[in-house]
């Protein structure tokens, strides 16, 4: 099943890639907004979704509909650091990620809007997004931690370079609307392989990073057991499982940035500079 | 006024008189979905509740401070935003470059509670006492001048750190994002109880089983609380609730290890007590961590108000 939130907010299933309107099911569970409905709506699921796939079998498509994140705020949004061999081989990188400000999350066809800070640059990653589906701690690192999955959602972890007083810049991943998310949850059972899943990002229609999950320094199950070593996940924490740097380039205003991750489907979102700051592209590979 | 938070999701004003006055029914017209909502919702109807929550404290009665079990003021504040470094500590250093990490809101605990250290094989665990400013109102790019308006009050913070793990140079800070490391308490002062001109005067002091460990002056630090709303709501909208962590000094840091009760106090709003539970029973030396602080001091003074490292 492939799950989407609609503005208003309403809760639709995608149908051949069109959203139906599925809301009836979660209709009794309370929320303010979005932010606060989709957690909610994402630990009903493995009870609901019998009723959101009839729903979503008979009836009818919902026109022009705007998509939101499907995740509008996770409780928590934690990133991997650099987690793709990327050509080295030999021992592992010690294990390691950090947590970025929810607050950053757009859905697609939203704007990245550049702040205005002094940055070194401001860079697009590509990466593969867990959604949790319900409430875990110590998880072991064998595929028994794949239940923990509400599903996956594509995500793209905008970085303003050289921001921040030490290491690779934490905060400057947390600017609000820096963390795309979307178009939709894909849960597992529609996902061949995880770990065989093809990233492609373009900017303006151009391929800049192209890479395979199969790279991955720490799988899927690793990271969940790292994770919930230290802390609790709950349903609708987002994890990010890192990029591969290689044909990672700069994003500037006017941009169209496109990721599209196979059997999730295709995040699009715009760029926005008030001090239409431009950087150095990266030449054709 | 002082709030908080006890027994089964209370809430409660704590009085002059030692007393807690019960004031959860008044929070009941914003239906909240969950306890987490509770205090969101008072502070963000604050001017409009005020008059009806001192009509009841000057009612009086009220349960005895004592007899009621206190929580961390905070129950999920949607971000824990915590400042590095923002302390001169004894130094001359520059100015540092302003930085933050986000820490797991998961991980809340509260007077009386217990934190759990972890299996990770760290090289110590720390108590940092801070002072935490707890916001009034969604922000977003607020002014200097404007941004103490956006504060709602403060509240004492031990940010309970695991050291030694992780990626090396890369400063993740995960290690202070376990379960349990997140302590808050004893309640929130309101703002108008911790005038503006009396912020930078305050003590605060951390006693690990009646030692005394860390022991300094708010008047060090390097970054003013207005600063750093201003700052960080340019990078993320705050929301009412979230907390704002402002920094440690580190020299007085030490080990929290099986056993302990570590106390972190602050003149003007109260003390709260952690408890430690270790199921690995490990052990450090006792005492200030001198080694810490002068790595601290040594960094500071080598530290070029630019960026270190980066991957």
């Amino acid at each position: 099943m492939k799950l989407v939130v609609l503005e208003g907010p309403r809760i639709g299933v995608l149908r051949d890639g069109v959203p139906v309107d599925v809301t009836a099911a979660f209709a009794d569970i309370p929320y303010r907004t979005a932010a606060d409905w989709m957690p909610r709506v994402i630990a009903a699921l493995p009870e609901r979704r019998a009723q959101a796939e009839a729903l979503a079998a008979s009836g009818a498509p919902v026109a022009d509909a705007r998509l939101l994140a499907p995740i509008p705020r996770p409780p928590k949004l934690i990133a991997c650091f650099a987690n793709y061999r990327e050509g080295r081989s030999g021992e592992r990188l010690a294990q390691d990620m950090f947590l970025e400000s929810p607050d950053s999350v757009i859905g697609p066809g939203g704007t990245v809007r550049l702040p205005n800070h002094p940055t070194d640059v401001v860079h697009h990653e590509a990466e593969l997004a867990l959604v949790i589906g319900s409430r875990v701690k110590d998880l072991p690192a064998d595929e028994r931690a794949f239940a923990a999955l509400a599903g996956y959602t594509a995500g793209i972890d905008v970085s303003a370079r050289g921001i921040g007083r030490m290491g690779p810049s934490r905060i400057g991943k947390s600017f609000d609307t820096f963390t795309p998310l979307g178009p939709c949850i894909v849960t597992p059972d529609e996902i061949s392989d995880p770990h065989n899943l093809q990233l492609t990002l373009t900017v303006n229609g151009v391929v800049a990073t192209d890479f395979n999950t199969n790279d991955m320094e720490y799988n899927i199950p690793e990271i969940l057991a790292y994770a919930t070593s230290y802390m609790t996940l709950v349903p609708g924490d987002v994890i990010l499982t890192g990029t591969n740097h290689i044909g990672m380039g700069p994003i500037q205003h006017g941009d169209v940035v496109e990721l599209t991750i196979e059997q999730i489907g295709v995040l699009r979102v715009n760029v926005e500079d008030p001090l239409g700051r431009a950087w150095p592209r990266p030449s054709a590979a | 006024m002082r709030i908080a938070t006890y027994d089964d999701n209370r809430i409660g004003i704590v009085t002059v008189a030692e007393t807690v006055v019960d004031i959860t029914d008044l929070l009941e017209q914003f239906n909240p979905l969950s306890p987490a909502d509770l205090l969101p919702d008072l502070i963000s109807n604050f001017s409009a509740l005020r008059p009806a929550i001192e009509e009841r404290v000057a009612a009086g009665g009220g349960t005895p401070l004592a007899s009621v079990r206190l929580r961390s003021p905070l129950v999920r504040p949607t971000k824990i935003i915590c400042l590095i470094g923002n302390y001169r500590e004894g130094t001359d250093r520059p100015l540092q470059i302003l930085d933050i990490f986000f820490k797991s809101p998961e991980g809340i605990v509260g007077d009386g509670d217990t934190v759990i250290l972890p299996p990770h094989d760290a090289t110590i665990f720390h108590h940092e006492a801070e002072i935490a400013v707890i916001i009034g109102q969604e922000s977003k790019d607020v002014p200097q001048d404007e941004a103490m308006e956006r504060v709602f009050g403060y509240t004492v913070y031990n940010d309970v750190s695991e050291r030694g793990t992780g990626r090396a140079g890369i400063a993740s800070f995960l290690g202070k994002s376990n379960d349990t490391f997140a302590g808050f308490g004893p309640w929130i002062v309101t703002r108008d109880e911790l005038p503006d001109d009396q912020l930078y005067s305050l003590n605060i002091t951390v006693d690990v089983n009646g030692e005394r460990r860390q022991d300094y002056s708010t008047a060090d630090m390097e970054r003013p609380i207005a600063e750093l709303i201003s700052y960080i709501s340019g990078v993320t909208t705050l929301h009412p609730g979230d907390v704002i962590c402002c920094g440690t000094n580190h020299q007085g840091l030490g080990s929290m290890q099986e056993g302990d009760a570590v106390t972190a106090a602050i003149s003007g709003i109260g003390a709260f007590t952690l408890h430690v539970h270790d199921p690995l029973g490990r052990t450090w030396e006792r005492g200030i961590d001198a080694a810490m602080a002068q790595r601290v001091r040594d960094m500071a003074a080598q530290a070029p108000a630019q960026r270190g490292a980066s991957a």
